[in-house]
């Protein structure tokens, strides 16, 4: 392939890439966007939950990528008391169980409609770079390396970014700010499709195991373990597998697949652009550190990042200090958020099983009008105010 | 200088599944993960050993 030239140069076609190109294209601008996989979407690295209320917002449409719609979602405690989040607390929260391979294709598909360009199994391998800034990247397609260059280059390479790396930018994140997950796909199990339900405590230090419903008794069970609560090697499948073990409704099933990752439950960080380039999605860390929830926030800053990206080609100007744009834009919607549930984290995984049991118990008598970090405390500080002393910032 | 541990990434599919968790959080960036083939970097890796707890399902060995 010969070397090619494009406006705007997106690595990573995930949702945060894909909706980044679209709104550059969208906008005015030439978009080439680049994937290393053959196929968009697949493998699937992912729960498949997700909130719904932001949909409109970034211009994504309802499509045959909802798997199901659920009511709410049970917490629960390690002594399996359980505490129902519904659509009257969470609003928004509350929201589908996805087809995460068939999200990301519709996504790739709005992104070709609106013009991008999206060529696959081409993976960047390094940065081109002229008088300190990026100027687009060195690229390897079926085993043949070549120049793309952009004045404006978007790392949306997923939790396993390299690109802002190369570009000098530093994305590393501690141990105490990631999880390592695993999930079983399982059929023939015993899980309710109205809930999306999460157990909190030593079943998995510093993380949660996950129930997706997938209808007809099947569902994604997955487990996050933060990584510097890991001990032994493969802890996160021994903690999954010990977990199915002790509920007899999902050891009867039948594992049909498995998916393994890493996701980032660090404080956001410090700077997502440089000359000629800008981080956006999970390689800009910017999946909720509580949650572990990255697609929302992802498509939020992508539309951002698009429409800058474009700005930027037509003034003619790719620095960093017009990036600053997007850095002010995205951290304006999201940055408060990250920050407040980075630090709720932090919190919560020092909690002893008791002290879980005790706040889910707080949890049940109250009566929850809107589900916050600060409303949790207060029901908590109500019956158990000793527990809520860790918290006191919050209230 | 005595020299570095062995470090061995098992990615030929028996362990590995190729998830990448190891290449996010490789503080040198020096793993590689090119669709089913992962690599590292023996001069710049230290054997900092955050791959090996950062591996879901133990393909990573040190010793």
């Amino acid at each position: 392939m010969p070397n090619l030239k494009t406006d705007v140069l997106v690595i990573g076609a995930g949702p945060a890439g894909s909706m980044t190109a679209k709104w550059a294209a969208k906008s005015g601008a030439q978009v080439l966007m680049i994937e290393k996989r053959q196929e968009i979407g697949s493998p699937v690295r992912c729960g498949e939950g997700m909130s719904k209320a932001w949909l409109s917002d970034v211009g994504i449409k309802p499509g045959r990528w909802i798997n199901l719609e659920v009511e709410g979602a049970r917490i629960y405690s390690p002594s399996e008391k359980v505490f129902e989040i519904n659509e009257k607390h969470a609003g928004n929260e509350v929201g589908y169980v996805v087809e995460r391979d068939e999200f990301d294709k519709q996504l790739a598909i709005d992104a070709g409609n609106a013009g991008v360009d999206v060529v696959l199994k081409t993976a960047a391998v390094g940065m081109l770079k002229e008088n300190g800034r990026i100027v687009g990247a060195k690229v390897k397609r079926f085993g043949e390396t070549f120049e793309v260059r952009a004045p404006v280059t978007i790392a949306a390479d997923g939790f396993e970014s390299q690109v802002g790396r190369w570009a000098g930018i530093s994305t590393n994140i501690s141990m105490r700010d990631m999880d390592t997950c695993l999930q079983y796909r399982m059929t023939n199990v015993d899980c309710d499709v109205r809930y999306c339900d999460f157990y909190l405590g030593k079943v998995a230090p510093g993380g949660y195991v996950w129930i997706f419903p997938k209808g007809d008794g099947l569902a994604n069970v997955g487990i996050g373990v933060q990584v510097s609560q890991v001990t032994g090697m493969a802890d996160a499948r021994n903690y999954l597998d010990r977990w199915i073990d002790h509920h007899p409704g999902y050891a009867k099933g039948k594992k049909i697949d498995m998916v393994g990752g890493g996701v980032s439950i660090s404080a956001p960080l410090k700077q997502t652009v440089g000359d000629g380039i800008m981080i956006v999605g999970d390689a800009a860390r910017m999946i909720d550190p509580l949650t572990g929830g990255g697609i929302a926030n992802g498509c939020i800053a992508g539309k951002i990042c698009g429409t800058v990206a474009a700005e930027a080609v037509h003034a003619g100007t790719p620095t960093k200090e017009f990036f600053q744009k997007y850095e002010k834009g995205w951290r304006a919607v999201l940055e408060e958020k990250l920050y407040r549930n980075w630090l709720a984290k932090e919190k919560l995984v020092q909690l002893s099983d008791e002290t879980f049991d005790k706040v889910i118990e707080a949890l049940q008598d109250f009566k929850l009008e809107k589900l916050s970090v600060h409303n949790i405390l207060k029901a908590v500080h109500e019956k158990y105010p000793e527990v809520t002393k860790e918290f006191e910032a919050f209230l | 200088m005595p020299s570095k541990k062995h470090l061995h990434i098992e990615s030929s599919g028996q362990l590995c599944i190729y998830c990448g968790a190891c290449v996010g959080i490789c503080p040198l960036n020096c793993i590689y993960l090119d669709e089913t083939r992962i690599t590292f970097d023996e001069k710049v890796c230290t054997r900092c050993e955050v791959c090996v707890k950062a591996c879901p399902v133990g393909a990573i060995e040190i010793g």
